[in-house]
């Protein structure tokens, strides 16, 4: 590897409490790829996001940002350093506005929004239903319209390393088209990005390379284009699980 | 005229009484943190300032200036090293680490100040009163509910409109997404006791200039503030100005109708409201 | 691969819970003869530790198991205390059969209590069960058949002699301590118990499995209610006078959150433990002031902070020794 990448993991290990989850994890995200992590339910895709971002406790040297040991750092201190998480099940704030939402973003924000890649006026136009819908509260938002929200508020985090999970979940697919149609601009804007997902389709379709993890493995990893189902489905289920 | 008498006071103890319950807001409301100790630091606040009066020539104001600051370091200290470690889903933990502090506090406030009811000399100030018609209000009492009025506007406005107060109603909302948004959750936190502590070190002014103050007091201004916050509605920091209100005048309306059953009405009409709309006056719908 | 299971049982016992249960047997034993070996001023001791322990058992079935914190316990102890004066003073009824008569109140109170109090969760229910004793209080001290804030004094455990005063306490203590210990101990073992520790660690999950959550809940409001107020009434016939300020007294609900959670919560040993250590320490340290009471509010604030399982939950560290097994052990034996 002659460029450093943007953030990497070695050997990541951990869990909650008693309970380990992940068993040495290696993986890399170079700038300005789309890296997709997928696996069945349970498999450790969003306990390894939560542990990249010091959501969960690991040690410094098993999580690398920029090339800096950065593992158990705070979460919002990884926003300061440039990652952004849209979490598992949106977690919008319940009670304020759209705006709101995405103002809470932009007062904490790595760089102000003047001097950022991402502007209010930018994700309305990356997603216009939020311009209507700006003022009222996040409550009265369908889920497709809700993940929209959350993806915004990351984005106004203005991070180097956008950290999906499961975007896609309970979406209607007219509405996850809409949602993954967006993921290529927020790329070549120059956002790194990793796509934690179950549906192994949009996963490859969306993504560079794709690691496939297994009860806290990783059991595959290579580009999206060149990995075949079958080796998927061995590396999704497991070898002795698979169905012929 | 009698009952006319009688909802004035009752709004001008609310004034008081609101003053109470708008560090309770904040942090009951928003943060769903409940600080048994909330009464007992007031009066402690009290206290201190009563004990500095007798030493220091400082005059009201000049003890404002000083018990603030102390009440906002105090605030801060609790939530920092204290409340910070027992927040969460499990209300236990925070309920029965500041009861802890709450007998802990009493008990060495009682030590220290012995049983003995203090007040500050006011020059007047607690028996001035001014007419309105045929009713006697007294001045002090006006002040309280002025300041308490501001105070209520402010901190609202904070809330709504400020860096700080989004942030603070974030991570009162989902504190691992706040997280991930980039607030500190536990300096937010922390930076909200220490306002919340701090509008209780005026409060303590006010409450030892109207009347005596002694180490076991604090409990009753506690509940006080609990049913005011609640009346109100929680998360509404108007909710707990007019909570406090509904409170004042229903003591108020019970003192009328016999000297011992004013505190008992307004426990009768919290009980009500409890039954009858448990989201408070001001919820906001779910 | 399987295994051939030959024969297996199910083990409820532990050599600690045998050693422990002996013991149990022996105080009740050298309680109920202490008339005749101990003096007065011991026996009234050993009327209050009851006292202490079968409250905070009480409010452990409450906040430990049925995930109801109240701060309001004293209600049940005041009226059941009132309820015995008024029923041996002003009825002549004999105040030891009165005081399984004065259980009613309490029970009365419990009902309409828990259903304007079911739908608050954690902090609200708590601070509700808060303003029901203060109204309680309130009300007491105007009521004028009760003699308002004067209180009442029971003249009619005049007609007795010390001794049989005593024996009656020693046996009502008895009674008392295997209701409280031994009721909730065979609560928790019955199939109540599994419901009730389901319930304190997940209530949804545990209604999902198909326990009534609410009727449980109920049944253990006014359970406790009921045992707090038996408690309440000896403790107030030994002191032969009650007040409104002193039977409603909030500190009975401090005294019962400091027993508990310094004790242990959630299990019967921790209580019995912090009963212990908070009788000590008010009758050693008790002549010196309050004091000591700064030391255990510092106390209980560590616990909450640090070490939430109690003492008993740090001694359960050192080793798993049961007084009181609630747990099944499969035992395969070939």
């Amino acid at each position: 590897m002659t460029e450093t990448p943007i953030l990497s993991t070695h050997g990541l290990t951990g869990g909650y409490g008693d309970f380990q989850a992940l068993f040495g994890i290696d993986l890399h995200l170079m700038h300005g790829e789309v890296i997709s992590l997928i696996g069945a339910n349970g498999a450790g895709k969003s306990t390894f996001l939560k542990s990249v971002f010091g959501l969960l406790p690991v040690a410094r040297d098993m999580v690398r940002y920029e090339g800096d040991a950065v593992g158990g750092t705070p979460a919002h201190r990884m926003v300061q350093r440039g990652l952004a998480m849209v979490p598992e099940g949106r977690r919008l704030f319940v009670g304020m506005s759209v705006e709101e939402n995405m103002r809470v973003a932009i007062d904490h924000a790595r760089v102000s929004e003047a001097e950022g890649l991402w502007t209010r006026e930018h994700l309305f136009e990356l997603f216009p239903i939020l311009k209507e819908k700006r003022r009222q509260p996040i409550e009265d938002l369908s889920g497709g319209q809700q993940q929209m929200v959350a993806i915004a508020r990351a984005l106004l985090c203005q991070p180097k390393v956008l950290l999906c999970d499961e975007i896609s979940l309970g979406l209607a697919p007219k509405v996850i088209r809409e949602i993954y149609a967006v993921l290529p601009e927020i790329s070549a804007a120059g956002t790194s990005i990793v796509l934690v997902e179950q549906d192994v389709s949009l996963a490859r379709e969306a993504s560079n390379r794709l690691y496939c993890m297994l009860e806290g493995r990783i059991t595959l990893t290579g580009k999206s284009e060149d990995i075949s189902r079958d080796d998927i489905a061995a590396a999704y289920f497991g070898a002795t699980n698979a169905v012929a | 005229m009698q009952w006319l008498d009688a909802i004035i006071q009752g709004v001008l103890l609310g004034g008081m009484y609101a003053q109470y319950a708008l560090g309770m807001a904040l942090m009951f409301g928003v943060m769903r943190i409940v600080n048994i100790a909330h009464g007992d630091l007031m009066i402690l606040l009290s206290l201190i300032a009563v004990s500095l009066a007798g030493v220091l020539p400082l005059g009201n104001l000049g003890l404002v200036v000083v018990i603030v600051p102390i009440a906002v370091a105090a605030g801060w200290t609790l939530q920092k090293f204290i409340l910070n470690r027992v927040v969460g889903a499990d209300p236990l933990p925070s309920l029965i680490a500041t009861f802890g502090l709450s007998i802990a506090l009493q008990n060495l406030m009682l030590e220290i100040w012995s049983a003995d009811t203090r007040s500050l000399p006011n020059s007047g100030i607690a028996s001035a009163s001014f007419q309105i018609g045929p009713i006697y209000v007294g001045l002090l009492p006006v002040i309280v509910l002025i300041c308490a009025l501001v105070l209520t506007i402010g901190l609202d406005a904070v809330l709504r409109f400020s860096r700080f107060g989004r942030g603070l109603r974030a991570a009162a909302a989902d504190t691992e997404a706040a997280a991930m948004t980039g607030v500190d959750p536990k300096r937010i936190y922390a930076t909200a006791t220490a306002i919340a502590v701090g509008i209780l070190g005026l409060a303590a002014i006010f409450a030892a200039l109207r009347a005596t103050v002694s180490p076991s007091d604090g409990p009753a201004q506690l509940i006080y503030a609990f049913e005011a916050v609640i009346i109100g509605g929680m998360g509404s920091i108007w909710g707990a100005f007019l909570g406090a209100m509904v409170l004042g005048i229903a003591q108020a309306i019970g003192l009328r109708i016999d000297p011992g059953l004013g505190i008992l009405f307004g426990h009768l009409v919290f009980l009500a409201v409890l039954v009858l709309r448990p989201e408070g006056i001001m919820a906001r719908k779910r | 691969m399987t295994t051939e299971i030959k024969h297996m049982r199910v083990q409820r016992q532990t050599n600690s819970s045998r050693i422990a249960m002996t013991l149990g047997v022996l105080v009740l034993i050298a309680l109920v003869t202490m008339p005749w070996w101990a003096s007065s001023g011991k026996i009234r001791w050993a009327i209050e530790l009851s006292c202490y322990i079968a409250i905070a058992q009480m409010w452990n079935l409450l906040a430990g198991y049925a995930g109801l914190v109240s701060v309001g316990q004293q209600a049940f102890i005041g009226v059941a205390g009132y309820t015995l004066f008024v029923l041996a003073q002003n009825f002549g009824v004999n105040p030891f059969i009165a005081v399984p008569l004065a259980l009613v109140a309490p029970a009365i109170l419990a009902v309409p209590t828990y259903f304007l109090l079911r739908r608050l969760d954690g902090p609200y229910f708590a601070i509700g069960t808060w303003v029901v004793a203060e109204a309680v209080r309130l009300a007491t001290s105007n009521i004028d058949y009760v003699n308002a804030g004067a209180g009442l004094t029971l003249r009619v455990m005049t007609q007795y002699t010390q001794h049989q005063r005593e024996v009656g306490f020693v046996i009502l203590c008895a009674i008392l301590l295997l209701v409280t210990i031994g009721g909730s101990y065979w609560l928790l073992r019955s199939r109540h118990g599994l419901a009730l520790t389901a319930m304190r660690d997940n209530p949804v999950a545990a209604a999902s499995q198909g326990v009534n959550v609410g009727k449980l809940r109920f049944f253990i409001f006014v359970a406790a209610a009921v045992g707090t107020g038996f408690a309440g009434a000896i403790y107030y016939m030994a002191q032969l006078r009650i007040t409104p300020g002193a039977g409603f007294d909030p500190f009975w609900a401090s005294m019962a959150i400091f027993i508990v959670m310094v004790g242990g919560i959630g299990a019967i040993e921790g209580a019995i433990i912090g009963a212990l250590i908070f009788f000590f320490a008010d009758r050693l340290f008790g002549e010196y002031g309050t004091s000591y009471l700064i030391v255990l509010g510092v106390l209980t604030l560590v616990i909450a902070l640090f070490a939430r399982g109690g003492v008993w939950g740090l001694l359960q560290k050192l080793g798993d020794h049961p007084w009181f097994p609630v747990r099944r052990k499969l035992i395969v034996e070939d």
